[in-house]
Parts: structure tokens; sequence; C-alpha cells
């Protein structure tokens, strides 16, 4: 396309068909823990 | 919905619901808001499964709204010309077409479906101190004691902690355990025996313990630090940046600064670990909202992982960050989004903990939406062994849910937290950073308002524009 460059990103619908295992791991917004935030949270299904 | 931005010359258009980045040139950027109107007005939404657009030809869709646009936005015409006009709206439907513009938002029925599922224990926090040798201005904690009594975690109840873990967790093998305080390493032997129990009944149970600590880093030894790297999975340093603040707000109990001797310590925990798995953390208040000289710093002297953030406080804290203090921190997000891409250009990199973001990998949708874990998945340890939903509400005896030795007494106040999700909180319906931030902070939101599903504002504002430099970060790092 001309006018719009797309980056690679996870499809939030499609992450519904295998999703929602429930294996990850909690989260939380500060680094006063170990957690991530979640939008950089690793996904234990990818990870297996 | 649509979330379009600029940010340090890029043009963004965030789909939303499918969580689709696109950078576009200034014409597209100028014309998603007003294309996704004109489909809203025919088909009662942009979305390309609206049910009166199945079968609608885009060649023809294309023609009708640069001839409506056209008349309605005269001046995108004299700026663009109906060419470009046209050739950008192909485009934009292109998008659509594909489900990576203007989808809608399909996940409620499915969040309220994976709420139901039965909830297994995955980690705990252990205030393993409820003491500290520092007099932080700011913290939380009441300087470790959480408005309670002095305390320091016994071994028996540190073991029956595991115990609960272990028992509570279902078939998960991987169980997180903070050891946080007060300040841990006035704890350490206990500390040390806990962690050995973990490691000596892990294998029978199928279970592997990842340990985190959380130190000031003042009582950091060689002993520990060989312990520490042998055990640990993680461990976060606790420093706010230059000396003067740092210094200011993290004394010893007496009034010295801690600057001076924490920083070598921290560099030597940084090399040891290969410049992995720690973070160095500081907290930024009203008094230095030029945070990111704070971060600059701490980047100058060697650090690769790095965590500034907002203090959250008492608006009349005097330290409290104020609402007049949002669009100067704002910019300070800016400016420390160009600093981190520059110093990656130039091989000397670092991660800013808020400016991670995994667009590609990442969660699914339902851990997206379903809330951080606390109060069910994650629970906080009194050093008696009392259980709380995190560490944030340790001290408020309202939230209770149990003991290490009991259980959970109180399931109504995990029922509680369980159903709290993105849906709960009405003002995440209407804001773009929701699939990032999982609906934001329980304890914030009770805090501020009394009320586990609402938001924190000051917080919420502060986390769209880390968002929006994340995402910023992504594009141009993918040039």
């Amino acid at each position: 396309m001309k006018h719009v460059k797309t980056l690679a990103t996870r499809n939030l619908k499609e992450s519904m068909k295998k999703g929602g295992c429930g294996e990850c791991q909690t989260s939380c917004q500060s680094a006063c823990k170990t957690s991530c935030t979640v939008g950089n949270q690793s996904c234990e299904q990818a990870t297996k | 919905m649509i979330h379009a931005y600029r940010n340090n010359g890029y043009n963004i258009v965030l789909d939303v619901n499918s969580g689709s980045v696109h950078v576009v040139d200034d014409i597209v950027f100028d014309l998603t808001g007003p294309v996704e109107e004109a489909l809203t007005a025919r088909f009662g939404s942009g979305d390309i499964t609206a049910p009166d657009a199945e079968g609608y030809d885009d060649s023809v869709l294309c023609t009708e709204l640069v001839s409506e646009l056209s008349g309605k936005n005269p001046e995108l015409v004299s700026k663009y010309g109906s060419d470009d006009l046209k050739d950008a709206i192909s485009d934009i439907l292109e998008l659509r077409r594909s489900e990576v513009l203007y989808t809608d938002d399909v996940y409620e029925n499915y969040v309220e479906e994976f709420k139901e599922r039965d909830t297994v224990v995955k980690a705990l926090c252990l205030n393993i101190a409820h003491d500290c040798n520092l007099r932080c201005k700011y913290c939380f904690a009441d300087e470790g004691e959480y408005h309670g009594r002095r305390a320091l975690m016994t071994e028996e109840v540190g073991k029956a902690a595991l115990d609960f873990l272990i028992k509570n967790s279902g078939g998960r093998r991987n169980l997180e355990v903070d050891f946080f305080g007060g300040e841990p390493l006035l704890n350490w032997d206990v500390v040390k025996k806990i962690v050995e129990y973990g490691r000596s009944i892990e294998k029978e149970h199928d279970k592997n313990f990842r340990f985190t600590l959380t130190t000031n880093g003042t009582l950091l030894n060689d002993e520990i630090l060989e312990f520490a790297n042998k055990e640990m999975g993680n461990i976060v340093l606790s420093i706010d940046g230059r000396k003067e603040v740092n210094d200011k707000m993290r004394p010893m109990r007496g009034g010295q600064g801690t600057y001076d001797q924490i920083v070598p310590k921290f560099q030597k925990v940084a090399e040891s670990r290969h410049q992995l798995r720690y973070f160095v953390r500081g907290t930024f208040t009203h008094n230095n909202l030029d945070f990111c000289e704070d971060v600059k710093h701490l980047a100058d002297l060697g650090f690769k992982q790095i965590s500034v953030e907002p203090v959250v406080a008492k608006p009349e804290d005097w330290y409290a960050i104020k609402d007049e203090d949002i669009p100067y921190l704002c910019e300070q997000y800016d400016e420390l989004a160009k600093f981190y891409l520059q110093r990656h250009k130039e091989g000397k990199g670092f991660n800013f903990f808020h400016f991670n973001i995994d667009l590609e990998g990442g969660p699914c949708v339902a851990k997206r939406l379903s809330g951080c874990g606390s109060g069910c998945e994650y629970l906080g340890v009194t050093p008696w062994g009392d259980l709380y939903p995190c560490h944030q509400f340790v001290g408020n005896e309202d939230f209770i849910m149990g003991n290490v030795f009991d259980g959970i007494t109180r399931p109504d106040i995990r029922k509680m937290f369980k159903e709290s999700n993105v849906y709960s909180r009405p003002e995440c319906q209407k804001c773009f950073a929701r699939y990032y931030c999982s609906g934001g902070c329980a304890a914030n939101a009770y805090n501020f308002n009394g009320d586990i599903n609402t938001t924190y504002q000051t917080g919420c504002e502060l986390q769209r524009k880390r968002i929006e430099c994340a995402i910023m970060i992504k594009a141009a790092l993918a040039e």
C-alpha cells in the first residue's frame, strides 16, 4: 500500500482461538515486583 | 475503535480491538476519523462485519465516500486533491477488508466466560520484613510497617506460605515468589531458609519456584549476591536516579543519603548478572518532574534495565503528582523516548520498563482484558501469614482473605477481584489503552475512589502516554 505501513502485530481476535489457557504470569504496572506489564508479557504457549 | 496520534514525526493509527498498528502518511492520518464516521453513519459501525456492510463492493463504496467527504470536508480536497483522496480511501478500505482497521470489540462475552474458570494461585508476595533501615518519604508501606507493627517473617510462616502455594496452584508448574518488605535483607537468613525449603520440595510436587528479591541495597554483600545470583530469577534494586533526587527521598534512618553506598553495589549486581534479570527501579514525584534526567543518569551509570515510575500518593501529600503536572510529564516521556532511540542507534541501548511492549507476541486477549490477577492468582502475605489481595492492600484489614495455615477464608473477596476486569470499569470502555494495561491497578482504584472497579485517572493519563511512546519506538525501530 502506498500510504500505509503496517507493523507486525499479534491479532487479538485470532488469539481467542487458542488463548485463555490461564498459564501466563500475573501482571503488574510496577516493576516493584517481577511481573511484566500486560503488554509485554510472554505467552506461556509461545515459550513451550 | 481507532486511536490516531502523532509522535516524534510518526503518524500512528492503532486499531484498538485487533491490536493492529499502522504507520500512515498525512492524508490517511487526516482521513481515518472522517471515514470511520461515514462508515458508522451507513452501517452502524466501521467494522467490516457490521450486518449491512456484507457484500458491499469496496470500489463503489470508495467512490461514494470520496464524493461524500469532498462535500463535507472540502479542505481535504484542496489540501490533497481528489485523486490522492481516492487512493488513500482505497487503502483504508483495504485495511478494513483485512479486519485490521475499525474492528469492533467482540470480547465481552468471551471474557465473561473466561472469568468463570477455576483460578489457581500462581504467585505470592512475601512481606518478609515489616521493617526497614531507610526512611523513604513516599513509602506506601509506612516505612516498612504497613500501618501496623514492626515484624519479621518466621521460617515457619515462610514454609507454610510455600506449602499453601503448592496446594492451591493446581496444575501450574512455575510458581512465582517475591521477597518483599520493608527491607527483605533485614531478614536474610529466613529468606535463605525459605528458598532452601522450596528447592527441597519442588521436584516431588513437579513445581518450579521462581524467586525474586526487591531490595534497597544498603545491606547487600558478596555472600548475599552469590546466593541471589544462584537462586533469584530477578532482582529489583531501588534507586531514584540523580544523587540529590535519591538522597532527598531515600535517606537512612539518621537522615544520611544512600546514593553513594548503593550505586557501586548495584553496578556490581548488574554486571554479575550480565545486565539481565534485574531492574534498577526509581520513583519520581512532584519534586523531580524532570525524571527523564534521572533515567539518563541511570543509563549513564551503565544500567541496562531501568524503571522509573510515578509516585502514587494522596493528593495532600507534599510530593504528590498534581493534575497540572501531567502535560510536563508527558513531554518528559516524549523526551525519554527520543533519548531511548538515540541510545539504541548508538549501540548503547537500554530497556525502560514502561516502554517494553511486545506487539508480535504478548498475551492473548483473555489475559489482556481479565485484570492483573491480584486477589485470586496473586496474593500478598504478611510476616505473620495473613493473606491480602496484593502487597498494596496489606494493612487494610478489611481485605484480609485468610492466612497461610488455614487458607482462603473470605472467598467473597476473591470473587470480587476475579470479577474485576476491563468490562467492570466503565472508564475503560472508551480508552484505547485497555489491551495494554488490563484495566489498571486495583489498589490505586480503591485508594483513590474506594472501589476496585474504577480507575485512577492520573495513572491512566500517564499510562496512555507511555503506550503511545512505546508504540512509536516500535515504529521507529522497524524502519
